[in-house]
């Protein structure tokens, strides 16, 4: 029976996942990069915070979004317009950030690194978006 | 990001020197003529300002990146940059300001007569363009042939104003209910 119980606890904790990565503050760690050190971009973005992103899931992302005092603020997907009209899709997208508060979901005329016409699909983790404000 | 960083080039000639005349407002006569570049809160809309204008030739003309969320290139349509079609004069060197980061400026200074079309890099898909007319051209001045809309986005051609309007009033101003010039849809 003990050896049943072992062996039933084993499986169960195999069949979770490994342990998620704290992305609550900044820098997040792991694959993630800051982004204005990969393209020519401010450090702090008015109206999204100081953003970091793992490269190889570009253009979509997710990109972690954190505000002045490095704390968590949103997660990003940016989905080109274009890519969306030719039928691709973006499947099983992470999320890392946790408990979503509220979504914004915006047309981004582009920028350096998302250079298409995109939508920022925007995960609010907090429900104060002006904690990323202009000064 | 308060950092200002200046690039001075001419177009036309060697380079020059000072680059330090104060900031003017656009006019044909003017020794400088400032060119913002521009974008609204979201980020949905991105657009140089005047989007056209006309000057006489040896203007320097500066480029000021306004846009406090984003960075903006000024960038000649020249085969020099990435393959682009040439739409500038023959004898006029092309420029590329590379990226500017909010407060940012470069400038050039034109010598050549002629019509100067430049874009965004990367905002050339948004439609982020611009014209300049330097002189007082005629026709075969700036009548491209066809190949010089080849690799340019349809709504890049479309936001271009017409060097009819920036020669009838000097300046035109970005529109934002159409995303081109004011009356301006003249891919030429």
């Amino acid at each position: 029976m003990k050896m049943l119980s072992m062996a039933a606890a084993l499986a169960v904790a195999m069949a979770l996942p490994a342990a998620a990565q704290d992305v609550s503050t900044a820098p997040p760690g792991g694959d993630y990069q800051k982004v204005s050190e990969l393209v020519k971009l401010p450090d702090f973005i008015p109206g999204l915070g100081d953003l970091y992103v793992n490269p190889d899931t570009l253009p979509a992302g997710p990109f972690l979004a954190y505000d002045r005092d490095g704390q968590l603020v949103s997660t990003i997907y940016m989905v080109p317009i274009a890519d969306l009209e030719e039928g691709k899709t973006f499947d099983d997208l992470a999320v890392p950030g946790g408990q979503v508060d509220h979504v914004d979901i915006y047309y981004n005329a582009g920028h350096p690194g998302v250079e298409k016409p995109h939508a920022h699909v925007v995960l609010w983790h907090v429900d104060d978006e002006a904690r990323v404000a202009a000064e | 990001m308060n950092t200002t960083r200046r690039h001075v080039l001419r177009a036309g000639g060697g380079l020059l020197l000072a680059g330090l005349a104060p900031a003017l407002v656009t006019a044909r006569a003017a020794a400088e003529v400032r060119i913002e570049m521009k974008g609204n809160e979201s980020g949905s809309l991105v657009w140089f300002e005047p989007i056209g204008v006309q000057v006489s030739p040896g203007t320097t003309v500066r480029w000021l990146n306004l846009d406090p969320i984003n960075s903006h290139t000024a960038t000649a349509y020249h085969p020099d940059n990435d393959g682009k079609p040439r739409r500038i004069p023959d004898k006029a060197r092309p420029w590329h300001s590379d990226y500017l980061l909010p407060n940012e400026e470069f400038s050039v200074t034109l010598d050549v007569p002629g019509v100067y079309d430049y874009f965004c890099v990367p905002h050339e898909l948004a439609g982020m363009v611009g014209r300049i007319v330097v002189g007082n051209v005629q026709d075969a001045d700036w009548q491209y042939s066809d190949i010089a809309n080849d690799g340019i986005p349809e709504v890049a051609l479309m936001a271009f104003p017409s060097v009819t309007d920036i020669l009838a009033s000097g300046t035109v101003h970005f529109d934002p209910a159409s995303g081109a010039g004011h009356g301006g849809h003249d891919t030429k």
